[in-house]
């Protein structure tokens, strides 16, 4: 009996030695991330048209759209993403994508903001803002080309051309809308 | 009051706030064998009043609110705080829910107002964070590492 206990430490290294070494040298080992790995998102400025599909989809409102003066902001808060990928997943033109990024950590939460600013489009009649941006209107033309006539238009001011060109088609002259 | 810095080992402690507990698996992940903090000299305490870092996950519930403050309040200065996971971070989630408090943004106000000092916070993103960028916070904390994400403002011409 005592002898089984006095040999129990090399019964344990010989356990250990078969096992081998499991540890993981992280900071200077690749980490073990796999392809299919969700990380931060990353938003290219030269696709997204600031439609918003993103800021329906996102589960816990990372990302938000506001709208100040002539400008549509659209604000990704890293730190309360939860690295769904919905987001890439519903966008219409492929902005965003999915990357491995994770090592994320920062001192301030200022830091973890990341904005994409958008100018809104002027309505072609009366100079009004459109509340759209130009990638957008782009978007819809290339979707619907019968649009391209009225698209820059603000409703209003399509309301107007609609009535004038119907007045038109029944025999006005152009001189009582000019007075 | 002037604080020193940390100069050895850094212990610490694992302040769950109502997490749903993937945070707290990734903690033990960290601490377990495979990633094996210890090499680095980090170690889990027991109590907070031998910790000088605060792992808090969890978006802090009104329930546990005055646990967590108690609990804050005992760890001796310099005080460190590492918010683990999108809940402490910014509130996750139930940013707006009315039970939570809503992350560590929110906890500082409520600390400032009852006379705690906090004299680093470091924010972990991540549903659940990785072990790896745990790891990765603490070193940014300790300041042996730059941190990557900077704030930026792209303009869409």
């Amino acid at each position: 009996m005592s002898l089984k206990k006095l040999l129990k430490p090399f019964k344990l290294i010989s356990i250990a030695r078969r096992s081998g070494v499991v540890t993981v040298l992280y900071p200077y080992q690749k980490s073990l991330i796999t392809t299919e790995f969700r990380g931060k998102i990353s938003i290219d400025a030269t696709k997204c048209m600031g439609c918003g599909a993103c800021v329906n989809a996102c589960p816990p409102n990372a990302l938000t759209l506001s709208r100040r003066d002539d400008t549509i902001i659209l604000n990704y808060f890293i730190g309360r993403c939860i690295f769904c990928g919905r987001c890439a997943e519903v966008c219409p033109v492929g902005a965003i994508t999915v990357t491995h990024e994770f090592e994320l950590a920062s001192t301030s939460t200022r830091d973890l903001n990341e904005s994409l600013v958008h100018r809104i489009e002027r309505c072609s009649g009366c100079g009004g803002g459109l509340g759209a941006t130009s990638r957008m209107l782009q978007y819809v033309i290339l979707h619907s080309p019968a649009s391209e006539n009225y698209v820059h238009l603000c409703p209003d001011c399509r309301k107007k051309k609609l009535i004038q060109s119907l007045a038109m088609k029944m025999g006005a002259r152009t001189e009582d809308y000019e007075g | 009051m002037r604080v020193d810095p940390l100069k050895k080992s850094i212990w610490v402690f694992h302040l769950n706030t109502g997490s749903c507990n993937a945070c707290d698996i990734e903690i033990l992940d960290a601490l377990t064998p495979y990633f094996d903090v210890e090499r680095f000299g980090i170690k889990l305490v027991a109590s907070p009043r031998h910790a000088d870092l605060v792992l808090l996950t969890g978006p802090i519930t009104r329930k546990t609110l005055p646990k967590v403050i108690n609990a804050l309040r005992a760890v001796p200065r310099p005080r460190y705080v590492l918010a683990i996971g999108a809940c402490a971070v910014g509130g996750g989630i139930w940013y707006d829910t009315y039970s939570v408090i809503g992350g560590v943004e929110e906890l500082k106000k409520i600390l400032e107002e009852n006379g705690i000092e906090i004299d680093r916070i470091v924010y972990v993103p991540g549903c659940p964070a990785r072990p790896e960028a745990i790891i990765y916070g603490v070193a940014v904390l300790l300041g042996l590492v730059e941190q990557k994400v900077h704030g930026e403002v792209k303009i869409a011409e």
